[in-house]
């Protein structure tokens, strides 16, 4: 007796490929997928492996981190299918496994990292120390220099505030999805991105022009 | 209303902003406004890592690297659960355990043997045998966090008696690896290890039924650590390392 959703499996990919080509039919592949249908989950794979590639490199600056990210988070998927809600986008969850994996991954490396100088903030997160003589922005821009420096701070951010950052103005994630991808509250998020902001400022040489409170 | 404050110029610059108040007074304030657009201008200097190109094979090399993963851990709730690793098998599985210790006692007779006396083996082949050792144990703890974690996928309690001799004789290997690595300075390793420890031996002395909710627990302990995750990091560095030194030592043997 054939099982429900694996009637395509006999024509291979190809033929499931052609067929789905729109989001429904992205919807048809997820219920055929989670019925243990693995040509469907293939499918999947293969639509969305670029993507999850490129928001794991953007994450870890690493080829050879983000290709253990694509793979860790389709093999999550894979576990977790049974939960995924069928109204979501495939793609979203999909992309918000992708983020909590780079998310673990860089906090692994952070940790075991001491090559970096650093020093402990207030709140036990990790901080770089910037330099008080910093030179202007716009001999920084002249020379070259502020991608690089902004390059470094991102590099030296903790894996959270890095993870947050990157999420919200790279991936335009919400602070709500942001949260969600890496199991945060929303609080903790909003922080960590505020907190990137200001370091990446401090970089520039902005303190100055960063606040006008009162 | 005072200016807004660093946070609320972020919130708005994300399109975040949620005080009425605050959006309010942006649009009746020039100062704002100009520090709102001193924010944008420094966000948009900020650097986004391109990622390298991928070919449009990509997605298909992805699955071919995918597929033997969910062969061996078909964890997809819908589907039969995996008759469970017999202890013949488990057997099979051990049998190089013992002999894994025994190299990595090697690596350590050659570090601490006497430089005066002949050494039984050279550095380099006491590193490729503790990165042997090492990917090896590290290989078979994957297995079994593979097992726990997909254990009990039909909510009905589990005997994970054959989990936890695995676990209790992975205890020791473990053990004498981590005591290794520290001795060979992998801090890293070394870290990974203990945390890895510190599961086996929870595992090894639960009860040997454990409902779903104690499967949960060990299952959250797992992932919110991380830890399978790095296993297959530190285990894929390892190989890679090994692979490395081996080709290093066979062109040193030629040129020699």
């Amino acid at each position: 007796m054939t099982r429900p959703g694996n009637d395509l499996t006999a024509g291979g990919i190809d033929r499931l490929t052609e067929r789905m080509v729109g989001g429904e039919d992205e919807a048809q592949a997820v219920t055929r997928a989670r019925g243990g249908d693995t040509e469907a989950f293939r499918f999947l794979v293969e639509r969305h492996s670029r993507g999850v590639f490129r928001l794991a490199f953007r994450m870890t600056g690493n080829e050879h981190d983000a290709e253990d990210v694509v793979q860790e988070t389709f093999l999550k998927a894979y576990r977790k299918l049974s939960a995924f809600e069928e109204r979501a986008q495939f793609g979203s969850w999909v992309h918000r496994i992708a983020a909590n994996c780079a998310y673990d991954l860089l906090r692994a490396r952070v940790r075991h990292d001491d090559r970096l100088d650093r020093t402990e903030g207030p709140d036990g997160d990790r901080t770089m120390t910037v330099p008080a003589d910093d030179p202007s922005p716009e001999r920084l821009v002249a020379g070259g220099e502020v991608r690089r420096r902004l390059r470094a701070t991102l590099a030296r951010m903790s894996a959270l505030e890095r993870s947050a950052f990157t999420l919200r103005h790279v991936e335009g994630m919400s602070i709500a999805e942001i949260s969600r991808a890496l199991d945060l509250d929303a609080s903790a998020a909003k922080q960590s991105v505020f907190r990137a902001v200001r370091k990446l400022r401090q970089a520039l040489g902005e303190q100055a022009r960063w606040g006008i409170t009162t | 209303m005072s200016h807004l404050t660093d946070e609320e110029l972020v919130l708005h610059h994300f399109g975040e902003a949620e005080d009425p108040a605050a959006v309010a007074h942006l649009s009746e304030c020039a100062a704002c406004r100009a520090a709102l657009e001193a924010l944008r201008r420094d966000l948009e200097a900020v650097p986004v890592p391109e990622p390298p190109e991928r070919g449009a094979d990509y997605g298909a090399q992805v699955w071919a690297r995918l597929r033997p993963l969910l062969e061996a851990a078909p964890v997809v709730s819908f589907e039969p659960a995996r008759p469970r690793a017999g202890r013949r098998e488990m057997r099979r599985v051990w049998a190089p355990i013992g002999l894994a210790a025994s190299l990595v006692l090697a690596f350590l007779l050659g570090r601490h043997w006497p430089h005066e006396a002949a050494a039984p083996v050279s550095a380099a082949a006491r590193e490729r045998i503790l990165l042997v050792a090492v990917g090896d144990h590290l290989e078979r703890s994957e297995m079994l966090l593979v097992e726990l974690v997909n254990a009990g996928a039909d909510g009905k309690p589990v005997d994970i008696s054959t989990q936890q001799q695995y676990a209790e004789e992975l205890v020791g290997a473990n053990r004498l690896y981590r005591q290794t690595v520290v001795r060979a300075g992998e801090p890293g390793m070394a870290s990974l290890l203990d945390e890895l420890e510190r599961l086996l031996v929870e595992v090894a002395h639960r009860p040997s039924s454990l409902s779903p909710s104690d499967l949960a627990d060990i299952r959250s302990r797992i992932e919110s650590r991380g830890l399978l995750f790095r296993v297959r990091v530190i285990e894929t560095q390892v190989r890679e390392k090994e692979k490395a030194t081996t080709k290093t030592a066979a062109g040193t043997h030629v040129v020699s």
